[in-house]
């Protein structure tokens, strides 16, 4: 459809996050030489992935997470201003600014992100959450020695949160309904091996959900009620609970969003001059069927570098298996492709004295359709490979921990 | 820092792994990743992602790149060139040569992006 455009001279790009690094320096590779634009309310882009992990932790400064040095911007002419748009003009091929000013712009990406969801309870919004710097730099603060922390949510944030607020000291409940978490992500042996790392931590683990948060007295403690009758105190309750996209520019100009802004595989909206990328994006397939959103890192960086292509009327490239890593306790797991066994395939696991170091999940037809594992990357390497090459694995060499992970891609 | 070291016979390093020279062994300051590929070229860069800590002596050694272990940032052998994010920055590299039957590094000289092989 874009076919029936001009090729763009002014881009616009709305976020600072990876996948609007990654549209940028995409545009850049593909030879984009127009006005190139991000419009990056908190400046120059970072990388979130540290933000529960070595930026919470301490170990990382805001210079050290900086997605690139800030001469590569100068170098690539992409302009990054520190504002956010307020309004989306495609009509008049222009976004507006906060102060009423006009942008033009030919082509919109929108890689607005998302927001942590809400915890919809009374009292939910005294509860902390964590999407940007300042987010962590709050969430730093209170994750101190002894404090009483009460985290809702297991998933991958909330998990890491807890593992670092463990590191700082705090004394830590995590509350989850579902027990184990992550079964869809890595299988239900590394999920149950990975939720029990809590409790061998010294975290409690309590299968519930609140229903309320109130103030219990005048020192600024929470009281949390669960939904099992219990009660917990807390000095900081922080919810890791899944997250919104900030799609309202895009429903507001009236382009067409259901639990993010609908886009193809280029990054095409309904509307042919604005694309959008990142966790605000949501794939519509070809049969008009939506997919679930992907809210990993890579995900985000393949999608900004398929909407770069689409914006200049290229094909957008084809991407293997997708790939997400998540780091609790010192243990660095890795996931590529599904282990969620609910559609078919069986499962082969790779133990080293009983304990499950690896997850796999064969189609019926013998194709490869996920693996996860702990502190194995390589494995996953090999996974990755024989994924995008197609191949048919051998099981018993899958389940062989003696079998190196080389050994397993001819 | 021009010096040659002496990392061993070709055969000590197998095809598709790298062995790690640590600095007091090179008098550089920092641990160098030697690189044998597949098709037995030598190859070394600084072993630490320049994105975080990880060894890439550790990591996917395949062609002429090495994928890092941590995030699967990718690496090219011969010119140290980042191939996709997370990481951002190139790797240092240093020239690698067979010299009568051995595996001799130079740490600090950069590479010539010429592949040295075995034989």
């Amino acid at each position: 459809m874009s076919s029936n455009l001009d090729a763009p001279r002014r881009i616009v790009i709305l976020g600072g996050g990876v996948a609007a690094f990654s549209a940028a320096s995409e545009l850049r590779t593909r030879g984009y030489d127009g006005a190139l634009t991000l419009l990056s309310p908190e400046g120059l882009p970072y990388d979130r992935p540290p933000l529960s992990k070595g930026y919470l932790l301490g170990t990382e400064d805001a210079a050290k997470i900086a997605l690139v040095p800030e001469a590569w911007y100068a170098e690539h002419a992409v302009d990054v201003l520190a504002e956010r748009a307020v309004a989306l003009r495609p009509s008049e091929a222009s976004v507006e600014l906060g102060d009423g000013g006009l942008l033009s712009a030919d082509r919109v990406l929108i890689a607005t992100g998302a927001r942590p969801r809400p915890l919809a309870v009374p009292g939910g919004e005294l509860a902390l959450t964590l999407r940007d710097r300042a987010d962590a730099d709050a969430l730093r603060d209170a994750l101190a020695p002894g404090a009483r922390v009460v985290v809702v949510g297991a998933g991958l944030i909330g998990a890491e949160v807890t593992s670092a607020a463990v590191g700082f000291g705090a004394e830590v409940t995590l509350i989850d309904p579902i027990d184990p978490p992550l079964v869809p992500a890595v299988g239900e042996a590394l999920a149950r091996r990975l939720h029990a790392m809590h409790g061998q931590h010294g975290v409690r683990t309590i299968a519930s959900i609140p229903v309320e948060i109130s103030a219990s007295d005048g020192g600024g403690a929470r009281l949390l009620r669960l939904a099992d009758g219990s009660a917990v105190a807390a000095d900081a309750v922080v919810a890791g609970i899944g997250i919104v996209p900030d799609a309202a520019l895009a429903a507001a100009a009236g382009i067409e969003v259901d639990d993010g802004v609908l886009v193809d595989a280029s990054g095409a909206t309904s509307n042919p001059t604005v694309f959008a990328a990142g966790d605000v994006s949501r794939l519509r397939r070809p049969d008009g069927t939506l997919t679930r959103r992907a809210e990993h890192w890579e995900a985000a960086v393949r999608s900004g570098q398929a909407a770069a292509a689409g914006m200049l009327g290229e094909p957008p490239p084809a991407f293997g298996a997708p790939w997400f890593w998540l780091d609790r306790y010192g243990v660095h797991v890795e996931a590529v492709g599904t282990l969620d066994g609910r559609f078919g395939g069986r499962v082969i696991l790779r133990e080293a004295d009983g304990v499950p170091q690896a997850a796999f999940l064969l189609a019926d037809d013998g194709h490869l359709l996920g693996a996860a594992a702990v502190d194995l990357p390589l494995l996953i390497r090999a996974a990755r490979r024989i994924m995008d090459r197609g191949l048919t694995p051998d099981p018993a060499a899958l389940a062989d921990p003696s079998v190196p992970p080389r050994k397993l891609v001819p | 820092m021009s010096e040659g070291i002496d990392v061993g016979s070709p055969d000590e390093i197998e095809e598709g792994t790298a062995k790690v020279v640590e600095p007091e062994d090179s008098g550089f300051d920092e641990p160098i990743a030697v690189f044998r590929t597949e098709s037995g070229c030598f190859f070394a860069l600084n072993d630490t992602c320049t994105h975080e800590e990880a060894s890439l002596a550790e990591g996917w050694i395949e062609g002429d790149t090495v994928e890092c272990p941590l995030h699967s940032s990718s690496f090219n052998l011969r010119t140290g060139k980042v191939l996709c994010l997370p990481a951002t920055v190139d790797a240092r590299t240093h020239k690698v040569a067979v010299e009568e039957g051995r595996v001799v590094l130079y740490p600090g000289v950069d590479a010539d992006d010429a592949a040295r092989t075995a034989d």
